[in-house]
C-alpha cells in the first residue's frame, strides 16, 4: 500500500470530523437558550436524583469482584489443555480433574467463610 | 508419561498438607484452630522422610519434565534446609500467633505455600519454573508481613514489601523474557548452549537480559542497593513472619539466583561476576554500617541480614570475578548460607522471647536481661556470636570457609573483596557484642524480677534445635564435608 | 513478522509502568502501573514467540503463568490497599512514613 491508498480513509476522517463540529455550531447559533432547573436535571422526567453520580461503592462489591477476577483468570490454564487434549489423553484429563478439584477447593472455602454473602453489614473481618 | 515420584514426593507431601490445612481450618470450630499448626508441622516432619530416602538411594540425579526439574545433591541439601527453616518458624509462630488470636488456619496455609515455593525454586532449571517458584514463595509473605491488622507499622510492611515486591518481579520478568528471546529456549541447559555463540546483534542484548535478571533478584534477596525495603518490611511485620523473611525467603532469592547465573549463564560470568562483586561489597560496608546506628533489635537484625547476605556471596563472586573455581565458590556460599540460617532464626527466637520478657523492642531495654533470665542471655549471646564469627560457635566456620573460598580464587579483585569482608567483620563484631554486653554487663532496671515462668515449649524447643545445632557445628564442623560435593554435581549436570 | 515494533510498544509500556510507579501517589495507581509492567513483559513473550516459531509455543505457556500470578498478585494488593484503607482513611503511598524508607 502506498500513501494514496490512504486518502479515502483520510477523507473520511475529516468529513466525520466536520460534520460534528458543524452540527455542534449550528445547534449553539441557531437553538434558543432558556435554562430552567427541571432541564437541567439529569433526568429531565422521571425520579429526582437524591445523590451524587459518582458514589462509593460498598466494599463487599470488590471483594465479589476480586474473587472473580482470580477465578477467572486461574482458569486460563484449562486452555492450554483444551488446544491438546486429545494427545494428552487420561494423563491430560487427570492433571486438569486435579486442578480442578483444588480451585474447588479454594471456591468452597471462599462460600462458607461468607465472603460471597452479599447481606453481610459489617465490613469488618471475616465471620470465623 | 514417566515420572519419578519420589523426586516430587516433598512438593506433593506439603501440597496436601496445605489443602489439608485448608479444609481443616474450614471445619474445626476456633478453639481447636491449633490443630491446623499441628497438621503443618506433621507435614513438614512427613516431607523430609523421601528426602533422607533421596540422599541415601544411589542415583544421582533425577531428572523430571525434559529437564525442567532436576532433583540432585544441590537441590536436596537446600531442601532440606527450607523444610527445617520453615518447620523452625512455625514452632516459633505457634505461641506468637495463639496469644494475638490472629487467623491461624490463614496464617500457617500462607507459610506452607512459602515453604512449597522455595522447594520449587531449589529443583527448577527452567525459567517458567524458577518463576512459579519465586511467585510461590514471596506472594504469602506480602500478606504475612501485614498480619497485624490493626497495626499501621504492620500495614505500611506490607505495603512497602509489596510495592517492591511486584517492580522487582517485573524486572526480573522483563529480563527472563528478554533471555527467551535471545536464546529462543526456556530450559537452563539450552539457554546456556544457545548463548554459546549469539549473534553479535544479540550481544548487547543478552548483557541487558543478564543485568535485568541480576537486578531483580538483587531486591529479593535484599542485596545493597536494592535493600531499602527490607528493614522497614522486617520492623513492622511479627516477628516469626520477620524470622522466615530473613532466613527462607532470602535464601530462596539466593538459591534462585545461583541457579540462574550458575546453570544457565556460566559462560556469560564476565557480564555477571562483576555485578556480584559489587552487590558483596556493598551490602557488607553498607549493611553493617547502618546496623552500628540502630537501637531497636529487630531493625539491627534486619541490617545485620542485609550485611549477612554480602558475607554470603564473597566466596561465589570472589570466584566469578576471578573465572575460576566457581563450583568451590559455590560451595563456601552455600555452606554460609545453611549456617547463617540456623543462627539466624536462633537470635530471631530469642528476640521473640527477650521482648516478651522485658516487654520492648529496644536494646537499651534489654539491659540485666542476663540476670532476669540467665538462660535466655546465655543463648543471647550464643546466637549474636555466633552471627558475629566468634569460635567455636558456628559462625566461624562459616567464615572461616568464606575467607579461604576467597582466597583461593587468586585474583586481584577476589583478594580485595576478601581484604574488605576481614574489614567488615571486625565492624560487625562491635555491634553484634553491643548487645551482649547490654545483656550481661549493664544494671537490669530497678524492680524487675528473676523470671520464673518458662517460655512456651513450642518456642522452647525452636531455640534448643537451633543452639544445638549453633554448636555441634561449630565444634564438629566436618558434617559440612558433604556439601562441596553437593555443589560438583550441580556442575556436572549444567 | 515485524518484532522490533512490539519490542518497542513493550518497551515503552514498561517505561510508563516504572514511571507510574514511582510518580502516583494513589496506591490503586500504583497497582495499576504494575499490571503495566507486566502486560509489557507478556507483548514481549508473545512476540518472541511468533518470531521464533519454536515448536512447544513456551513464549505462550510463559504469558499465560505471568497473566495468571498477575491476577493474584493483584489480588493480594487490592487487599493490602483496603487494609490500609480501613485503618488509615487514605491510599496515598506518600503517607506511609512511620518508619523511613
Amino acid at each position: 500500500m502506498t500513501l494514496a491508498d490512504y486518502l479515502p480513509l483520510a477523507l473520511m476522517g475529516i468529513l466525520a470530523a466536520g460534520f460534528v463540529a458543524v452540527s455542534l455550531v449550528a445547534s449553539r447559533l441557531f437553538s434558543p437558550n432558556r435554562p430552567t432547573p427541571e432541564k437541567l436535571a439529569p433526568y429531565e422526567c422521571g425520579i429526582i436524583p437524591e445523590t451524587e453520580a459518582t458514589q462509593r461503592f460498598p466494599v463487599k462489591f470488590y471483594l465479589v469482584a476480586m474473587l472473580f477476577v482470580i477465578f477467572d483468570v486461574e482458569i486460563v490454564f484449562l486452555f492450554a489443555w483444551a488446544t491438546r487434549w486429545l494427545e494428552l489423553g487420561w494423563y491430560g484429563i487427570a492433571a486438569a480433574g486435579l486442578f480442578t478439584l483444588f480451585v474447588l477447593e479454594t471456591l468452597v472455602y471462599v462460600w462458607k467463610r461468607g465472603a460471597l454473602d452479599w447481606n453481610v453489614k459489617t465490613s469488618g473481618p471475616l465471620p470465623a | 508419561m514417566q515420572i519419578d515420584w519420589l523426586a516430587i514426593a516433598p512438593e506433593i507431601v506439603v501440597a496436601v498438607t496445605i489443602l489439608g490445612v485448608l479444609a481443616a481450618d474450614l471445619v474445626l470450630p476456633r478453639p481447636l484452630k491449633y490443630w491446623t499448626a499441628t497438621l503443618a508441622v506433621v507435614g513438614l516432619t512427613l516431607a523430609v522422610v523421601p528426602l533422607i530416602l533421596m540422599a541415601a538411594s544411589s542415583v544421582e540425579t533425577r531428572s523430571l519434565f525434559e529437564g525442567s526439574y532436576v532433583v540432585d545433591d544441590f537441590a536436596l541439601v537446600l531442601k532440606g534446609l527450607f523444610l527445617i527453616a520453615g518447620y523452625l518458624v512455625v514452632l516459633m509462630s505457634v505461641s506468637y500467633i495463639e496469644s494475638d488470636r490472629y487467623y491461624q488456619g490463614e496464617y500457617y496455609l500462607l507459610l506452607l505455600s512459602s515453604v512449597l515455593g522455595s522447594l520449587v525454586i531449589a529443583s527448577a532449571r527452567d525459567l517458567i519454573v524458577l518463576f512459579i517458584g519465586v511467585e510461590l514463595t514471596t506472594g504469602p509473605l506480602f500478606m504475612l508481613a501485614g498480619w497485624r491488622k490493626g497495626d499501621i507499622r504492620s500495614n505500611e510492611a506490607s505495603l512497602k514489601f509489596f510495592i517492591l515486591g511486584v517492580l522487582s518481579t517485573a524486572i526480573l520478568l522483563w529480563g527472563m523474557a528478554m533471555l527467551y528471546g535471545v536464546s529462543g529456549e526456556v530450559r537452563f541447559d539450552q539457554i546456556r548452549s544457545a548463548l554459546a555463540d549469539p549473534s553479535p546483534a544479540a550481544q548487547p542484548l543478552v548483557g541487558l537480559a543478564i543485568l535485568f535478571v541480576l537486578v531483580g533478584f538483587a531486591f529479593k534477596v535484599s542485596a545493597v542497593p536494592f535493600h531499602f525495603w527490607a528493614p522497614d518490611t522486617y520492623e513492622g511485620a511479627p516477628t516469626p513472619v520477620t524470622a522466615y523473611l530473613s532466613v527462607s525467603s532470602k535464601a530462596a532469592g539466593f538459591v534462585a539466583l545461583f541457579v540462574t547465573v550458575y546453570v544457565a549463564l556460566r559462560d556469560r560470568v564476565d557480564i555477571w561476576g562483576p555485578g556480584l562483586w559489587a552487590l558483596a561489597a556493598l551490602s557488607m560496608t553498607i549493611g553493617n554500617l547502618a546496623a552500628l546506628r540502630q537501637s531497636n533489635i529487630v531493625r539491627l537484625l534486619a541490617y545485620s541480614s542485609i550485611a549477612q547476605a554480602g558475607f554470603m556471596l564473597v566466596p561465589f563472586a570472589a570466584a566469578s570475578v576471578a573465572g575460576e573455581q566457581l563450583a568451590e565458590g559455590l560451595a563456601a556460599t552455600v555452606v554460609y548460607l545453611v549456617i547463617y540460617a540456623l543462627m539466624n532464626l536462633g537470635a530471631f527466637a530469642v528476640v521473640i522471647q527477650g521482648a516478651r520478657r522485658t516487654g520492648t523492642g529496644d536494646i537499651d531495654g534489654w539491659a540485666g536481661l542476663g540476670r532476669i533470665d540467665p538462660r535466655l542471655g546465655v543463648l543471647a549471646a550464643v546466637f549474636f556470636f555466633s552471627l558475629a564469627g566468634i569460635p567455636p560457635l558456628a559462625g566461624w566456620f562459616a567464615k572461616f570457609v568464606m575467607f579461604r573460598a576467597a582466597i583461593a580464587a587468586g585474583s586481584a579483585a577476589a583478594t580485595s573483596l576478601a581484604v574488605i569482608a576481614a574489614i567488615n567483620a571486625v565492624i560487625a563484631l562491635y555491634y553484634y557484642a553491643r548487645v551482649a554486653k547490654v545483656v550481661w554487663f549493664d544494671e537490669a532496671p530497678a524492680g524487675a524480677e528473676p523470671a520464673t515462668e518458662p517460655p512456651a515449649a513450642s518456642l522452647a524447643l525452636t531455640l534448643g534445635i537451633a543452639a544445638v545445632a549453633t554448636v555441634v557445628v561449630g565444634v564438629f564442623p566436618a558434617v559440612f564435608a558433604v556439601f562441596g560435593e553437593a555443589t560438583r554435581v550441580l556442575l556436572a549436570s549444567g | 513478522m515485524i518484532l522490533p515494533q512490539f519490542l518497542i510498544l513493550a518497551a515503552a509500556l514498561f517505561s510508563l509502568g516504572v514511571y507510574g510507579l514511582l510518580v502516583r501517589r494513589n496506591a490503586v495507581m500504583v497497582l495499576l502501573a504494575v499490571e503495566l509492567m507486566l502486560a509489557a513483559v507478556n507483548i514481549n513473550l508473545v512476540a518472541f514467540e511468533a518470531a521464533l516459531r519454536t515448536s512447544q509455543a513456551v513464549g505462550q505457556v510463559f504469558a499465560i503463568f505471568v497473566i495468571t500470578v498477575a491476577a493474584a498478585e493483584v489480588g493480594i494488593g487490592l487487599a493490602i490497599v483496603l487494609m490500609i484503607f480501613r485503618n488509615r482513611q487514605s491510599a496515598n503511598v506518600d503517607e506511609f512514613d512511620l518508619m523511613k524508607w
